[in-house]
């Protein structure tokens, strides 16, 4: 084959698979606006969900702040823990052995699939503690899911700070605790905000480690942490998979994924303005 | 008393980063722990080389061959469908656009990789299983294929920001020589850019398997969850489905129980080992 023809297919290739990608992108946001577009009112957004089967009539709002409680319950433990470890990591740990150690677990911890972290949650947490299928089982679960996330993007902004400045704050005499939390948290505080919501997000969409550690088909707004929830992942996979109500689903699946866009646009908004400040 | 409060600090740290290396083991222990107990009334060979699947029969037909396979056969499909598209997207982002361009076709590959995947399996199930029952008619639209091609979107973005990192770097490595030898920019990357890349590639591969194994409601929903040899055109089931669909109906400490930890231990286990080989790809990719 000559090289020209060789070279119009590999440009014809590379096209077609970036042309590809975006219509998918476009196909799916416009799939489920189109569809969804008209089961959204008041109503939808701020009502119960009513019926026989329950879902079938009414709204999701407790779907909704079920997700917003969990989301936050998981963003708080995740986020102790992963700046703790990132910051032992980048400022603490003299060992590189340590360090890579540290590293390897992390990923296999990103590369644990969900549904195991379910199944953990499931035994230890709702039957071995006896927090039973709840909030606040489901929220600690979903941490441990967006843990190594965190982690990893911190870690990354922590190294990125100019080393002279930390140095110079060693040289004045300034303990290293102090130099942290005035000096190196603060510079990154944007960062590792925005670090936080895109994982929020993610744990808002998951399903799986739910599945077996809280979520319920129907419960009202939950009063206490020890109160099952419902969450908007899985009220859609409840309304799809037992062919509840499509035209509720349509609308579910919108408001989940708008809800998602705007915490992604926020975390971008934040991850921007940070650059520019350093 | 500066002193000490520096001390507690380093403690606390120190205790917490613990913890969360402990969480790890925690998992794996809690996991094993309820596995075992399975392994003992089946052993472990006879439980991933056996072909049937019948929670209510004997003991003895508990057995997860075919639902290995069926995850396995799953994620190749989904790679085999997205690694020419993750890696012609990530040439064109990596090496033909500019400033502006690449943070829009960024930001669309993180929009990508935000959608929840119970809303993949919801469009799945709704276009793609739809459209092979009424286009193709065939009895059911739920099949490998139809998870391997909703995996592949999923794992699209992993593919090409895996990919696209290291090729911009060795694009713009050689660019400026390349030019000055008036060699034409497609030639370039072709001859140069996708070779140097090609162990990003191999590790967004492994990196796309092991998501691709370990996705749970996206392939659940498209699959049709029937615990038999999987065929591409035919119904199969995958581990992670698996779990999440009898988890509810077990009863807690039955056989049946414990077996799902089995199936969810042998699923971490080969996921620990694709990490692991991950881990070092990584760490030879930075040198």
């Amino acid at each position: 084959m000559s090289e020209k023809i060789k070279d119009s297919l590999f440009k014809i290739w590379i096209i077609l698979s970036t042309l590809l990608m975006f219509t998918v992108v476009i196909y799916i946001f416009g799939y489920i606006f189109k569809n969804g577009i008209a089961s959204i009112n008041m109503e939808f957004i701020f009502g119960d969900p009513k019926g026989i089967p329950i879902g079938s009539e009414g709204g999701i709002f407790p779907a909704i702040i079920g997700s917003l409680f969990l989301m936050i319950i998981a963003c708080i433990f995740a986020s102790i823990l992963a700046i703790s470890t990132a910051v032992y990591t980048v400022f603490y740990c003299r060992f590189k052995k340590i360090e890579s150690i540290i590293h390897l677990i992390v990923q296999c911890m990103a590369g644990t699939p969900s549904i195991i972290l379910g199944l953990f949650g499931y035994t230890l947490l709702v039957l071995y503690l006896g927090l039973g299928r709840s909030l606040l089982s489901a929220g600690l679960t979903l941490g441990i899911m967006i843990f190594p996330y965190i982690e990893v993007r911190v870690e990354k902004t922590l190294r990125e700070i100019d080393k002279s400045i930390v140095e110079s704050s060693y040289v004045l005499g300034i303990s290293k605790a102090y130099t942290i939390f005035k000096l190196i948290l603060p510079i990154c505080k944007k960062d590792i905000i925005s670090a936080i919501t895109l994982a929020g997000g993610f744990a808002m969409g998951a399903a799986a480690p739910i599945i077996l550690t809280g979520a319920v088909i129907f419960a009202p707004i939950p009063k206490s942490l020890s109160s099952p929830v419902m969450a908007l992942p899985f009220h859609l996979y409840i309304l799809t998979g037992e062919g509840i109500s499509l035209e509720k689903a349509y609308g579910t699946a919108l408001v989940l994924i708008m809800i998602l866009l705007i915490i992604n646009i926020i975390s971008v908004v934040l991850n921007m303005r940070g650059r520019e400040h350093s | 008393m500066k002193n000490i409060g520096e001390k507690i600090f380093k403690f606390i740290m120190k205790f917490l980063t613990l913890f969360s290396m402990l969480l790890l083991a925690f998992i794996v222990i809690f996991i094993f722990k309820e596995s075992i107990v399975f392994f003992k009334e089946v052993p472990i060979l006879k439980f991933i080389s056996g072909k049937t699947w019948n929670p209510l029969g004997s003991p003895d037909d508990l057995s997860i061959l075919p639902i290995i396979l069926g995850t396995a056969y799953v994620s190749f499909v989904g790679i085999i469908i997205a690694l020419p598209i993750g890696v012609g997207s990530a040439v064109v982002l990596s090496s033909y656009t500019g400033d502006k361009m690449k943070r829009f076709i960024r930001g669309i590959v993180d929009v990508l990789a935000g959608i929840p995947s119970v809303v993949y399996g919801f469009i799945g199930l709704l276009v793609l299983v739809k459209f092979f029952e009424v286009k193709f008619s065939f009895s059911s639209g739920e099949s490998v294929l139809a998870g391997g091609i909703i995996l592949s979107i999923m794992m699209l973005p992993y593919i090409i920001s895996t990919c696209d990192e290291s090729m911009e770097k060795v694009y713009k490595e050689y660019a400026q020589y390349s030019n000055a030898l008036g060699v034409s920019k497609s030639y370039m990357i072709r001859k140069i850019v996708i070779p140097e890349s090609r162990r990003s590639i191999l590790a967004s591969i492994v990196l796309a398997l092991g998501r691709g194994m370990g996705e749970t409601m996206a392939v659940m929903m498209v699959i049709g969850n029937a615990p038999i040899m999987p065929k591409l055109l035919k119904k199969c089931q995958t581990i992670p489905s698996l779990i999440a669909l009898e988890m509810g109906m077990a009863e807690v400490g039955s056989l049946h129980y414990h077996s799902l930890f089995a199936a969810g231990f042998i699923l971490m286990l080969i996921l620990f080992i694709i990490n692991i080989f991950l881990y070092f790809i990584k760490k030879r990719m930075d040198i």
